[in-house]
């Protein structure tokens, strides 16, 4: 293969594998995409010639200048996202350098173009796929940047038969290691401060079907299908809880029904801050350190009550009154939760006393409510003096019913009584919202809660994963003194509760492990990261100390990290600098500090003086010196132009010589 | 003590200059100045992918400044020069290339010489072997270039930084006139020359009658080496004939003048005089300035005579014309006319070097 063609395909092939990075990322319009990818592709085994190129150009051109009329379209006129128009164009622009004739010199625009690509990829939050598209683009850029430099080299002198053997391609592929492990480096190393100075990057989020800001029983005709797209990754740093399938992830909450679906008031009294459950429930705190993808609602999930709620990468919680933890801020969220998940005992809860949200929100009901609900409530709970027992009966009546996917034939079959009374089958958002209207009518105040239910684990990677398949809905009852106690009346079948097994085939396991690790250690990597990297450095590095010394205090056994390393890079960079000049004969070296020392003297010497001539020199203007630097320059010349390997003697003879006459001329100077 | 100081830093300055320059080219300062918005962006958003493309961009300026480091390293070079080269004559510089380092190659690697336009250029040099590199330059005017610092230089592997190390190897270069002016017959004048002060006698020759043995000489005729005497000296000798003074060319060229282009034509015209009398076989004798070369004939005098011709300077300031043989048998070249000489050829003032014919 020619260095040319090589050249050109090692670019082509950075071209796509940049589309693959922004593919991993940002998606593509599939047409566009394709088309650019086949017009790469063919690039790699077929060139037009001189002639034919130029005419493509000819066409190309107009299509770049619309594409570029679209983009000022788009900027100007509609005000829409200009990424696309933008990328369309780079696509463009990519594929019509990709089919020029080889005589082209266009590597550096298509080194550009893709790697344009590539950075425009880094505004999305790109999954493991741009990892190893981006390992193969710095693979592909260190060889094609290497044999294009070779190429132009070659062409500038004429060359044309210039040896590339594969021991030289795969030792420069292999560099390109090196590159990798300089960019983990800085990856690692460079200090994250200071973000922000033109306000932090905007992520696109995606919407997850599913999850809403609403809850709805008026659907029907179908079927809820199943949606395994990952919502939230859970690390259990003290490790997991024991039934993992009935952990509630709280999201939203409700106070408002209409017969039909749940909405929240604008003006929500404050019913239990953080800080509240704190005091009054007693159980263990469950850490949680949540990696969750970004959603159309912007609510922080976490296990209820969450009574603090610490942020990792830059975003802003917030606590609202309904008892929900939202927050302001682009991109993924993640954040460490820490929650009393156990309730207080029933014994607390039936005598709870103490302040009570007003009940025009909790307790409200729809106008045009089926008078059965209320008596059925009533039938239920009938002997039953307090809140605790009344939920409990009507949440074990509803368990009873059958869990079901499968929506309502007819519109008239979505309303609440026809599940209640003849149906008495459904998905959680049925069960959810009978349970709360029955304890409402009893004068029992609720709200429906939206979340996810339990989660898969996932043994690759020691960390819970919950999809959209575990989207759930339950009920939250308030009890004075102890706030919103959650009750879930949906009988088994809701959700995912697959414990500690493998959810789906092993390979999607390590997939979705890779992916957890890319974004807890890549896109969420940050100053607390980093700094809990060097922690763990710094305590390597000290401990060694440590134990060489009898009482030390912790203070005084941690090695100054920072001036080792100082003094490492400065040490190198000396031996770097002083090997430069170390590659002379002793015979030269000689001659070589003779003249400096002429120089020293103020000889006149001139860069192109000739040995004989520098003797003369000194013969003229310090007969003293000249018998000594005349021996100097004689051995020189013997061992640079004779050819002669100069014996120790003869060296010494040297070394004395110069000796000699460099103190002379010092004398004289 | 402050001064020393200075000088003391100036001169590690310059040590460390010497032994490696780098310097952008055109891509890489575009490589780099691209590093730093991709590190300034990365720190304005805080995404961590655009830390990582910087590093990445990092990577690359650290290797290749790494390899080029190897690439110019580990090389020993030897210069090899022709021993004179004339005015317009391409000159070929010959290196011959060893690498010396145990596992990597150097890979296209330029070697430039201080002062003169082209270099060599070395493709490919594995580990463990010498190569040849040669370089082309011609000179437009003749005189004595030294050749000092050889650089060496390469951009290997991306093409955006250039790297040079300087080797310090001391030789000159020899430019000798042009001796292929058309110039007229001169017409010294006749009969037996009487030297001034250094001989009396006619130049010593290859033929006519025995005058003494001397020393061999680079391409004297082996036919006149004199076996019996070189035997007892244990060095070749051979024997000099008294030649017939009246075939002597004594030029004397006239060094008092400005170092103008008729300066150079006017050694230009004394070379092709030389010249053409080494090629009718006849003696001839050059005097210029101070220097005195004795009759000789052959190209061996040719190439001692274009030596100094080469050499020779000219200024105002210079001794008066005082050839050592009666001036009437020497023939006078100068840029302005003289008197008192067999004959003149005067170049003039305006006389101009067949500079573009050089080139």
């Amino acid at each position: 293969m020619s260095l040319v063609l090589l050249h050109r395909r090692l670019a082509v092939s950075m071209g796509l594998t940049a589309l693959v990075a922004f593919a991993g990322g940002a998606g593509f319009e599939p047409i566009s995409a394709a088309l650019a990818a086949l017009a790469l592709t063919t690039a790699l085994f077929w060139h037009p010639d001189h002639a034919l190129s130029t005419r493509m150009e000819k066409v190309l051109l107009p299509l770049a200048a619309l594409l570029v009329a679209r983009a000022l379209m788009h900027v100007l006129v509609i005000q829409d996202d200009v990424v696309v128009p933008v990328v369309d164009l780079l696509l463009l622009l990519m594929a019509a350098e990709a089919l020029r004739s080889l005589d082209a010199p266009n590597d550096v625009r298509l080194y550009t173009l893709s790697f344009a690509l590539v950075l425009a990829s880094t505004a999305y939050r790109p999954g493991i796929v741009f990892l190893i598209a981006f390992v193969a683009y710095i693979v592909l850029a260190t060889l094609a940047l290497m044999v294009g430099h070779l190429r132009r080299e070659a062409e500038s002198h004429n060359v044309r038969d210039l040896p590339i053997s594969r021991r030289l391609v795969a030792t420069t592929g292999a560099l390109s290691g090196v590159i990798l492990a300089v960019a983990l480096v800085v990856f690692v190393g460079f200090p994250r401060v200071s973000q922000g100075w033109a306000r932090q990057g905007e992520m696109l989020a995606t919407s997850i079907a599913g999850f809403s800001d609403q809850i709805s029983i008026g659907q029907f005709g179908s079927t809820i299908l199943g949606n395994p797209q990952i919502v939230l990754r859970v690390e259990f740093p003290d490790g997991p809880p024991e039934d993992i399938g009935s952990l509630h992830w709280r999201g939203r909450s409700y106070d408002r029904f209409d017969g039909i679906r749940w909405s929240r008031s604008s003006n929500i009294p404050p019913s239990a801050l953080p800080r509240f459950y704190s005091d009054r429930w007693s159980s263990e705190l469950i850490e949680q350190r949540v990696f969750a993808a970004p959603l159309n609602v912007r609510v922080l999930f976490a296990l209820h009550p969450a009574v603090s709620i610490e942020p990792e990468n830059g975003i802003q919680p917030l606590f609202d009154n309904a008892g929900d933890h939202l927050y302001w801020g682009g991109g993924a969220p993640s954040y460490t939760a820490y929650s009393r998940i156990q309730p207080p005992g029933p014994d607390s809860l039936r005598v709870a006393e103490g302040y009570t949200p007003r009940a025009q929100h909790y307790a409200r009901l729809p106008n045009d409510i089926d008078p059965r609900i209320a008596a059925l409530a009533d039938s239920l709970t009938a002997g039953l003096d307090n809140s605790y027992d009344q939920a409990v009966a009507i949440q074990r009546y509803l368990q009873t019913f059958e869990y079901t996917r499968d929506l309502p034939a007819t519109a008239r079959e979505t309303t609440l009584d026809h599940f209640l009374f003849e149906r008495r089958a459904g998905h959680c958002e049925y069960f959810s919202t009978a349970m709360a209207i029955m304890l409402r009518t009893i004068g029992i105040q609720t709200q429906n809660v939206t979340g996810f239910l339990g989660g898969q684990w996932s043994q690759f990677g020691d960390y819970l994963v919950v999809t959209q398949n575990e989207a759930h809905s339950w009920v939250e009852v308030w009890f004075p003194g102890y706030g919103w106690v959650m009750f879930d009346p949906t009988p088994p079948g809701a959700g995912g509760s697959s414990q500690l097994t493998s959810w789906f085939w092993p390979g999607s396991i390590l997939f979705d492990g890779l992916q957890h690790r890319w974004s807890k250690w890549v896109l969420d990597y940050d100053v607390e990261d980093q700094a809990g990297i060097f922690a763990r450095w710094s305590g390597l590095l000290s401990s060694r100390t440590t134990d060489t010394l009898d009482s030390p205090s912790e203070e005084s056994t941690r090695s100054p990290v920072g001036v080792e390393i100082l003094l490492l890079v400065l040490v190198a960079g000396i031996f770097w600098a002083r090997r430069g000049g170390a590659e002379f004969t002793p015979a030269t070296h000689a001659y070589l500090q003779l003249r400096e020392a002429c120089v020293r003297a103020d000889i006149d010497i001139t860069p192109g003086l000739t040995p004989l001539a520098l003797v003369a020199r000194v013969r003229e203007q310090r007969a003293t010196a000249s018998r000594a630097a005349e021996r100097v320059v004689d051995l020189y010349l013997r061992a640079r132009y004779g050819h002669e390997m100069l014996g120790e003697s003869e060296l010494r003879e040297m070394s004395e010589a110069l000796g000699v006459a460099r103190k002379t001329l010092r004398a004289k100077a | 003590m402050i001064p020393a100081l200075f000088a003391g830093i100036k001169d590690t300055w310059r040590k460390l200059r010497a032994w490696r320059r780098i310097t952008f080219t055109s891509g890489g300062f575009v490589f780099t100045i691209g590093s730093f918005a991709v590190g300034f962006s990365a720190m304005n958003t805080g995404n961590n992918l655009l830390y990582l493309l910087l590093g990445s961009m990092l990577g690359f300026i650290t290797v290749s400044g790494w390899l080029s480091e190897q690439t110019i390293s580990g090389l020993h070079i030897e210069r090899r020069i022709p021993s004179a080269v004339t005015v317009g004559q391409s000159m070929r510089l010959t290196y011959h290339v060893r690498n010396v380092k145990k596992r990597l190659p150097s890979l296209a690697v330029e070697i430039f010489e201080e002062g003169l336009p082209e270099g060599a250029f070395l493709t490919h040099v594995a580990a463990g072997t010498t190569v040849e590199a040669r370089s082309t330059n011609s000179f437009v005017r003749r005189g004595i270039y030294p050749l000092g610092t050889v650089t060496l230089s390469t951009a290997f592997p991306f093409g955006m930084f250039l790297k040079q190390r300087d080797i310090h190897i001391a030789a000159e270069v020899v430019v000798c006139p042009r001796s292929d002016r058309s110039v007229r017959t001169p017409s010294p004048g006749g009969g037996r020359v009487p030297r001034l002060g250094v001989s009396s006698r006619g130049a010593a020759g290859t033929t006519g009658e025995y005058r003494s043995l001397r020393a061999y000489r680079a391409r004297d005729d082996p036919r006149d080496i004199h076996w019996r005497s070189s035997a007892r000296l244990r060095e070749p000798v051979i024997r000099e004939y008294e030649r017939d003074g009246a075939e002597t060319l004594w030029i004397y060229l006239n060094t008092r003048a400005e170092p103008t282009d008729a300066a150079e034509v006017a050694v230009e015209v004394a070379a092709s005089m030389a010249a053409r009398a080494v090629s009718e076989a006849r003696p001839v004798a050059l005097v210029a300035g101070d220097v005195v070369l004795e009759p000789g004939e052959g190209p061996s005098q040719l190439e001692r005579i274009l030596d100094v011709l080469a050499r020779v300077d000219f200024s105002p300031t210079n001794a008066a014309p005082a050839p050592p043989v009666d001036p009437a048998s020497c023939v006078l070249v100068c840029v302005e006319d003289g008197a008192g000489f067999g004959d003149v050829l005067a170049v003039g003032r305006n006389a101009k070097l067949h500079v573009e014919e050089a080139e």
